[in-house]
């Protein structure tokens, strides 16, 4: 029970972890406060508190694919935020210091939907145990646990994030959004074929017997870059397509970078 | 005459709309599953392959569970005491694995998917 508690919650906090750790260091890097850290955790907790109580209800709806459909739009949300995201950190990249405090609305605004999706989940599972207080005590430890390596992860990454060259960085920071977006969009897509709001024609490949999604490795890419053993054709495309997006909005955001550059000489 | 080659005509076209449609609009084939004390019950399912099934679970215990399986890219939370649809495949012939998240130990299933003739046999 303990272990399984372990397991659960780091899966859940891991994919926010890594989220929130990314922007840390992107908005270090662009030398952004990071006071919007704090204020989105407390927003997404408050959500995912109210997610997760209203849970059952959710999932009841649109013929009992409530549960997909919301978490969908929640991913598909955060894709939405990262886009505009990438181009106003390319962008910000040379002219620091400079307007705009649309960036740390963005990254809060998209780890408070992160939160609340993974918290609600966290929540429904300690939950349940609520009733059977035998478990409660190993569940709880477990999660503290759970969670404390996912941080423990997220601050490695963050610290290694901090450490590249500048010149290095910008590039690693773009990369890592635009792999994030396109894990999320990506999620997304399954979870619409799971509501059956998308039909696919079956797998295109499967990896599962060199890498299993179950493997430490696997869950690893799955939270970094939204690992699929046995994707359809649909969610292959999806997933390039919004790489392509984030891509292109990163360039353009460099692009107007060096059009900025020109006026202020 | 023309009439009633203009009612042949339409006649026609109904019924190659009715058949060019029917697949789409088929219901998919269902199936139930029935988690209690933390089991799958049945704990394997076989379903015909390469066609989509809506399956139904059913969360008889008081706590909740999260159906889940990597080889099938699902994963849904079913809160105690109610019902979740997932919609699989359609699948190649093969095992499907899946387990609950929250009791991975005991809960613990298997999906087989069958061509339509071994199915028969």
């Amino acid at each position: 029970m303990l272990l399984n508690s372990v397991i659960i919650v780091l899966r859940e906090v891991l994919e926010a972890a890594l989220l929130i750790s990314v922007f840390m260091a992107t908005s270090r890097y662009l030398g952004l406060s990071n006071r919007w850290v704090i204020i989105a955790l407390i927003l997404g907790g408050i959500g995912a508190a109210a997610y997760g109580y209203l849970l059952g209800p959710i999932s009841e709806l649109l013929d009992g694919v409530g549960q997909e459909v919301g978490n969908a739009t929640l991913q598909l949300a955060t894709f939405l935020l990262l886009v505009p995201t990438a181009f106003q950190v390319s962008r910000r990249s040379t002219l620091a210091g400079r307007h705009g405090e649309l960036l740390p609305l963005l990254m809060a605004a998209a780890v408070m939907l992160a939160v609340v999706r993974e918290g609600a989940e966290i929540l429904v599972y300690v939950s349940g145990f609520w009733e059977v207080r035998d478990f409660l005590s190993a569940v709880g430890v477990g999660s503290l646990i759970g969670a404390c390596i996912g941080l423990s992860v997220g601050v490695l990454v963050y610290f290694l994030l901090v450490a590249l060259p500048a010149k290095r960085a910008l590039l690693a920071y773009g990369t890592l959004l635009l792999l994030i977006a396109a894990g999320m969009s990506l999620q997304a897509t399954a979870l619409l074929i799971q509501a059956d709001w998308i039909s696919v024609t079956g797998a295109l490949w499967n990896t599962s017997a060199i890498l299993p999604e179950d493997s430490l490795v696997g869950q690893l890419l799955y939270a970094f870059v939204g690992y699929e053993a046995s994707p359809s054709a649909t969610e292959v495309i999806v997933y390039v397509s919004s790489m392509a997006v984030v891509a292109v909005a990163f360039l353009a955001g460099r692009s107007r970078n060096r059009g900025g550059a020109g006026n202020l000489v | 005459m023309r009439k009633l080659l203009q009612a042949r005509t339409r006649l026609l076209v109904t019924t190659l709309c009715c058949l060019l449609l029917a697949p789409s609009f088929a219901a998919a084939p269902e199936f139930e599953i029935e988690i209690r004390n933390h089991l799958f019950q049945p704990d394997t399912l076989v379903i015909p392959a390469n066609t989509k099934v809506k399956l139904i679970v059913y969360n008889r215990d008081a706590t909740p569970e999260e159906f889940e399986s990597f080889e099938l890219n699902r994963e849904k939370v079913i809160l105690g005491g109610r019902k979740a649809i997932i919609f699989i495949g359609p699948l190649a012939p093969g095992e499907y694995p899946f387990f609950g998240e929250f009791n991975p130990q005991t809960a613990l299933g298997t999906i087989i998917a069958k061509d339509e003739s071994d199915a028969a046999e």
